[in-house]
Parts: structure tokens; C-alpha cells; sequence
């Protein structure tokens, strides 16, 4: 085992080259430099401006700039923020944080709906409850979840309306925007806990539902799969509950996948939940990636980039690994 | 070695998967011939490979729906000159018409009370004095009707481009307007913008889904077939691409390239019109999508190179090329077609999302069901105050579903395992 893992670091280093090459190269597209800019600005003298120049490595050929940010990223150095100033990784951290909070809750809402929803649909084969879950994940696989945030913003604040002629009552039942309220910093730690899970119920659901589809599916099949083979019919036949047949003996190999799964949820930890943060105005990674775009601050973009390809790399090996764990079958040696 | 059980198992298991992909590769060739003249034929002797996959195709209800709807959706696309009441950016400067309500359309003559041909009133706009707040009032002094088939001779359009008219299927007389689903921010009708919006937003994906085919099965073939250095060279560009989160690699190409001020675009003189926007989404959704089906194709191209019909092509003299693109990627069809088109909803979200972000088309020249739910976020806007302005996420979830539908059907019919 200690050698696959081994051999499989190894293997991951072209890979990640090849990957921060690709990302590097990428980002000298972007037009002129930070500094471009800041040139125009009529109190920054010349010298500053080739000082700094200088100092980023910005008049060295492109290949020169890559070795050096790239002995940097080895030495755990992911540059400076050229419009803060700031060290990179102190830019990106909070957004990370916050990103991975949201991708935690809503994956624990996922799993929770979605292991009943395909254990249900796969025992009631083709009956009512299992068609409307097959519409339900249809629903999450085809709604863009920048246009569900959209809907649910939407039918809150109808449903304030609605109370509000009804009993008065004149309060948002989930917050819009955001994530924190207002008053977050007077609240103890206890009062601060709830007002960020409150802030981030609708957003991990929104990102929970699209995941939903794919997973209900797959579960289903493979239950499907397990519940007609002969183990089943033994365990049946020696007289067992259909729970007990059905949690002990078809959901356990039936789960595999997701277990190994697991590791590659790592990356939407970090990966963060794409435009539903932009919607929500959640502020996490994908708002900090394109304000970075949008300001120039190219360390940050390959600083984003790169951390979330780790992440991603070490995941499916993660995958691979937890998949020899749990599946008896499967040997690395 | 040759008594070696497991390897006279590992044989066995080979024949069996030489029959099903001869099977396939059968069924893939009669699937490209019968495939227009196929249809529900009263089943006689024996039925072709084709007949049986329409059969089993048609069977599936809601892969029949999602197809249909899919034929109604790109036909509005074609014909939205057409059936939209505006020009794709016509709008009013004054009085300008912002985010107007959906016009409503009466229908009871308000002196008879009877029904009557369907009418709309000019609407007057003011502002509460206490909310600030846009309030609409009917003219109700002038009865507008709503007539068909009018020519609106400022506005001409053309259908795929080509053929010019200025032939609107429904509209009203100045000055009163017919705003089905409302306006946006600038007074542009949201009907009309949704309807133009599917000739980007449904073709973008379509043709995306080629660029990928073609990096796909040109790489993935390439890979299967050579093996050895190629074979690492390229899975290594693929898991590369697949390394970097693919949102991130699809902002970051789309924002950079379509800047005027890159150096690409600058090497090329490439000025970035609506056309080249267009064109550039199309080419990054490729690019970022390429690597999957080249996998795919790849797994299949490494089994299929050593079937017997492969080896047969090569002990008759078929050179190398010949055996790869005249026999193995052919036998790759049906694979690629689902593959294809459970593809294709994926790049439809990816235009949708970097349209919503404002990293697609321009919204001077263009219209897309991203963009128009851009117009739902911009500063200073409620949604509740303008919640018309969601419509276009609508059609945006419909092909999404559709597609999806057409693929899982098509996925059941090409498998012979469930057949029904």
C-alpha cells in the first residue's frame, strides 16, 4: 500500500507541472501587467514603476518568471498581491474558508437527502415515490444553479408578502445575501455559529440539488443492481428483515462509489459553489477569482488555480486509496 | 502458461466482449444507414439493427418528449424574427419603457362585456411620491387590438440568416407596445430578447460539442491506437486539463481572450465582434470539455484495436490510418452519439454561466438566456420588485432537461441489455 502511494505521488508530479505550466501560460494572456495601469496613475513616478517591475520579475522572459514563481510555490511562497500587497496565500485563505463551509454543509444535506432518496427508489422499483425522486433529480441535473438561487431569492420574498398581510409578520425567513448580519459582531460565539449557518442554508441547498440527480442515480442503479443477486436472495432466505436486507447487505457494496467518492469531494470543498456564491453574494472563492480577473492580480488567479489543482490531484488519489480501503476487492499491490 | 485457468477465463471473457462490440459496430453501421428511413415498421422476419433501436427509442417516452421539445425550441431559435414582436435591441428612449410588467392582454370588451378579439391599453408610467417606486397605470381611453401578421418595415430581420423580412407574427399600433414577459433595465422587451437568446444560448452547446469531438476522437484514436509514448503523452494533456476546476479554466480563457488588449488578439488583430465572441465561447467550451470524450474513446479504441475485425482489416493490407478511421472510430458511434448528447446540456450551463457572469456575448449586439438573467442581478435591483426578469432561466432549464432526456433515451436504446 505504502508504495502505491508512493508511486502514485510520483506520478502526480509531471501532471502538476504540466498543470502550472498550463495555468502560467494562461495568465500571460492577460494583457499588460498590474502595473500598466498603475503606470497612468499620475502620482507613481517611472522609477517606482520599474522598481516594482523589478521586483516582480515582470521584465524577465516568460520562462524565467516561471521558475522563479514556481521555486517560490515549492518553498510554500505564492507571491504577492499586486494590488493589496499582501501575500497571496493572506488574500485567498478567508475566501477558502468561507467557500469550504458552505461545500461541508451542503454536502452533508446531500448526503442525507439523497442516500434515502435512491435506497427508496431502488426498493419501490417504478412506483409512484420513485418516479417523482427520478423527476426530482431530473429537476436538480437541468436547473442552473445560478438561476435556482435566483428562484428561491425570489419565492422568500414572496412568502414575506404573503406573511406579512397574513400575520404581520414582517421578517425575511432566510437571509438573501451575504453572510453574516448585521449585528453578527455583537452576538457571542454561540449566536455567531447560527447566524452563518442561517446565511448559508439556501445557498448548500441550491449547490445540494445538483449534486442530488447524479447521486440518487447511480445509488439507484447499483441498489437495483445488488438488490437482485443472490446474496440478497440467501439473506432472504434465512429469514431476514427486509431492513436488515436492505441497509446491511445492499446498501453497504451498493455505497462503495460514493465512499471513494468522498476524496474527490475535496476539490468542491474548495472549488467552492461556483456562481451560486456570485448569486448569493456568499464571499467566497469564485467572487474572490473574479475580482482578481478583473483587477489583474494574476498571482491571486494562479494562486487560486493552483491550490484548488492540488486539492483536486490529492483528492483522486485520496478516491483511489479510500476505494481500496472499503471494496475488499480491490488490491493495490 | 497456456493451462493456466485464469487465463483460459480471461479468454473466454475476451470472446465475450468481441461479441458485443462486433454487435455494436454492426449496429452502429446500419444504425448510420437505416437511421432516416427507420420508422415504427410492423415487425416481419427479421428486423434490422436500426429498426430495433428506433423501436426501442420510441418507446421511451420522455426521451420522445425531450426530443420534440427540443425540435419546437430550435425552431423558435430560427424563426424568432418571426414570432418576436421587436427587434432583438429595439427599445424606446422616450418615453423609455424600463422594466415594464408583463403587458396584459384583455380579452372582455369593457362597454359589452363580451368576448372579444384580444386587446392591450397604452400604459403611463409614473412614481409613487412616498416609495419612489415605478408605478404602472392603463391608458383605458384608447383600445389598442392585437393584429397578426403585421409588417413593421424599421425593424427587418433575417431568418439563418438569409432570408430578409420584416413579417411579425403579432403586434400592436404605436404608440401602446405589447411587452409579453416585461421589459429589462433599458426598456427591451424580455419575449423578444428570450427568443433570440436561443440562437446563441441552443447553438453555442451544439457547436461546442464538435470542437470537443473533434480534439476527442483525433487524440483519444491517436492515443488508443499508438499506445505507448503517444498514448502517456496525451492522457497526461488530458489529466492536466482535467487537473485545473474547470469553472476556473473556463472564466479565466474566456475573460482573457475575448479582452481586446491580449497579446493573441493583438498578434492577430483580432477586434472581438459579436461574431468572434461568438465563435471564441464555442472554442473554450471545446477546449475545456475535450478531455472526457477523448477518454472515453480512447478505452474503447485500446480494446477494440485487437478484436478480430480489426486484425482482419490489417492481415488484408488496410494501413494503419485506414484501419483507425475507416474501422475502429466508426465503431465508436453509438458511444459517441450518447456521449455527444449528454455532452451537450453541459456546454448549453457553461454559455449560460459565462453569459451570466458577463464574460459572453455582448449585451449591445447580442442576446443570450444568460445574460438576460444577468439583467436580474445588476446594482440596485429587487428581484421581487422584478420578478419577469427570471423568465429566461426557463427555457435555460428546459433544453437543459430536454437534452438530457434525448440522452439517457438514446443511452437505453443503443444498450442491448435493456432492451423491454
Amino acid at each position: 500500500m505504502l508504495v502505491y502511494i508512493v508511486r502514485r505521488l510520483f506520478q502526480l508530479i509531471p501532471t502538476f507541472i504540466g498543470a502550472t505550466m498550463l495555468a502560467f501560460l494562461i495568465s500571460q494572456l492577460v494583457p499588460g501587467d498590474f502595473l500598466t495601469t498603475k503606470a497612468l496613475e499620475p502620482n507613481v513616478r517611472p522609477e517606482t514603476i520599474e522598481r516594482m517591475r523589478a521586483q516582480f520579475g515582470l521584465d524577465q522572459p516568460m520562462a524565467v518568471q516561471y521558475v522563479r514563481w514556481m521555486r517560490n510555490l515549492v518553498q510554500g511562497n505564492l507571491g504577492q498581491s499586486f494590488v493589496s500587497n499582501q501575500p497571496v496565500i493572506n488574500r485567498i485563505a478567508r475566501p477558502m474558508r468561507n467557500s469550504m463551509y458552505l461545500a461541508l454543509l451542503s454536502i452533508l444535506m446531500l448526503w442525507l437527502v439523497a442516500v434515502p432518496m435512491g435506497v427508496y427508489s431502488a426498493v419501490r422499483q417504478y412506483s409512484l415515490g420513485d418516479q417523482v425522486v427520478s423527476m426530482f433529480s431530473y429537476f436538480g441535473l437541468a436547473i442552473p444553479n445560478f438561476f435556482f438561487a435566483q428562484v428561491l431569492i425570489l419565492l422568500i420574498f414572496v412568502t414575506r408578502t404573503f406573511t406579512k398581510e397574513a400575520f404581520g409578520f414582517n421578517q425575511l425567513l432566510f437571509p438573501v445575501a451575504g453572510m453574516t448580519s448585521g449585528n453578527h459582531l455583537d452576538m457571542n460565539a454561540w449566536g455567531r455559529f447560527w447566524d452563518i449557518m442561517w446565511h448559508m442554508f439556501i445557498p448548500s441547498f441550491v449547490v445540494a440539488t445538483a449534486g442530488m440527480a447524479g447521486f440518487t442515480r447511480v445509488l439507484r442503479a447499483q441498489m437495483v443492481e445488488y438488490m437482485g443477486s443472490d446474496f440478497i436472495r440467501t439473506a432472504k432466505a434465512k429469514g431476514l428483515g427486509q431492513r436488515s436486507v436492505t441497509y446491511k447487505h445492499a446498501l453497504r457494496p451498493a455505497i462503495i462509489p460514493f465512499v471513494a467518492g468522498i476524496g474527490g469531494l475535496l476539490p468542491d470543498l474548495v472549488g467552492g459553489a461556483g456562481l451560486v456564491e456570485v448569486t448569493m453574494s456568499w464571499p467566497g472563492i469564485t467572487p474572490a477569482f473574479l475580482e482578481a480577473l478583473n483587477s489583474q492580480d494574476i498571482y491571486i488567479v494562479l494562486g487560486l488555480i493552483v491550490i484548488t489543482t492540488i486539492l483536486l490531484m490529492i483528492g483522486n488519489l485520496l478516491s483511489d486509496l479510500l476505494l481500496a480501503v472499503v471494496d475488499p476487492r480491490i488490491r493495490y499491490n | 502458461m497456456a493451462d493456466d485457468p485464469n487465463r483460459k477465463h480471461q479468454y473466454e471473457q475476451e470472446q465475450d466482449t468481441d461479441a458485443t462490440i462486433d454487435a455494436t459496430a454492426q449496429q452502429v453501421d446500419n444504425v448510420l444507414i437505416d437511421l432516416n428511413s427507420a420508422g415504427p415498421v410492423a415487425s416481419g422476419a427479421s428486423k434490422s439493427q436500426g429498426k430495433i433501436i428506433w423501436e426501442q427509442f420510441a418507446q421511451h417516452k420522455s426521451a420522445m418528449v425531450g426530443g420534440v421539445v427540443l425540435i419546437l425550441m430550435y425552431l423558435t431559435a430560427v424563426f424568432a424574427g418571426f414570432l418576436a414582436p421587436y427587434g432583438m435591441n429595439e427599445y424606446r428612449r422616450s418615453p423609455t419603457a424600463a422594466f415594464r410588467p408583463p403587458t396584459q392582454v384583455h380579452w372582455i370588451n369593457p362597454e359589452t362585456g363580451r368576448l372579444t378579439r384580444p386587446f392591450v391599453y397604452d400604459v403611463v408610467e409614473s412614481r409613487d411620491p412616498v416609495t419612489r417606486q415605478r408605478v404602472y397605470e392603463e391608458d383605458t381611453s384608447t383600445v389598442y387590438p392585437i393584429k397578426f401578421f403585421v409588417r413593421r418595415p424599421s425593424q427587418p430581420y433575417k431568418i439563418l440568416g438569409l432570408f430578409r423580412s420584416d413579417l411579425r407574427l403579432f403586434g400592436v399600433d404605436d404608440p401602446a407596445r405589447i411587452f409579453l414577459w416585461g421589459t429589462n433595465n433599458l426598456g427591451k422587451d424580455v419575449f423578444t430578447r428570450v427568443l433570440y437568446g436561443g440562437q446563441v444560448s441552443l447553438t453555442v452547446g451544439l457547436l461546442a460539442v464538435w470542437v470537443a469531438l473533434f480534439l476527442g476522437l483525433l487524440l483519444g484514436g491517436l492515443a488508443g491506437f499508438y499506445g505507448g509514448f503517444i498514448d502517456d503523452l496525451i492522457m497526461r494533456l488530458v489529466e492536466i486539463f482535467a487537473a485545473i476546476p474547470g469553472l476556473f479554466l473556463l472564466i479565466v480563457l474566456a475573460s482573457l481572450l475575448r479582452d481586446p488588449r491580449n497579446p493573441l488578439a493583438q498578434a492577430f488583430g483580432l477586434q472581438m465582434d459579436s461574431a468572434q465572441t461568438y465563435l471564441l465561447i464555442v472554442f473554450v467550451l471545446g477546449l475545456v470539455g475535450w478531455g472526457g470524450l477523448a477518454r472515453i474513446i480512447r478505452g474503447f479504441i485500446l480494446s477494440a484495436r485487437e478484436l478480430d475485425y480489426a486484425q482482419a482489416a490489417k492481415a488484408l493490407g488496410a494501413s494503419e490510418s485506414r484501419v483507425l478511421w475507416r474501422h475502429l472510430l466508426p465503431s465508436t458511434a453509438s458511444y459517441v452519439i450518447v456521449s455527444i448528447t449528454l455532452a451537450i446540456p453541459g456546454y448549453i450551463l457553461g454559455e449560460t454561466s459565462l453569459s451570466f457572469l458577463g464574460l459572453g456575448p455582448s449585451e449591445v449586439d447580442t442576446s443570450s438566456w444568460g445574460l438576460l438573467l444577468r439583467d436580474a442581478t445588476s446594482r440596485g435591483i429587487s428581484i421581487q420588485f422584478v420578478p419577469w426578469l427570471l423568465i429566461p432561466g426557463i427555457p435555460i432549464f428546459l433544453a437543459v432537461l430536454c437534452w438530457n432526456l434525448l440522452g439517457d433515451g438514446l443511452r437505453d436504446a443503443f444498450d442491448p441489455r435493456k432492451r423491454r
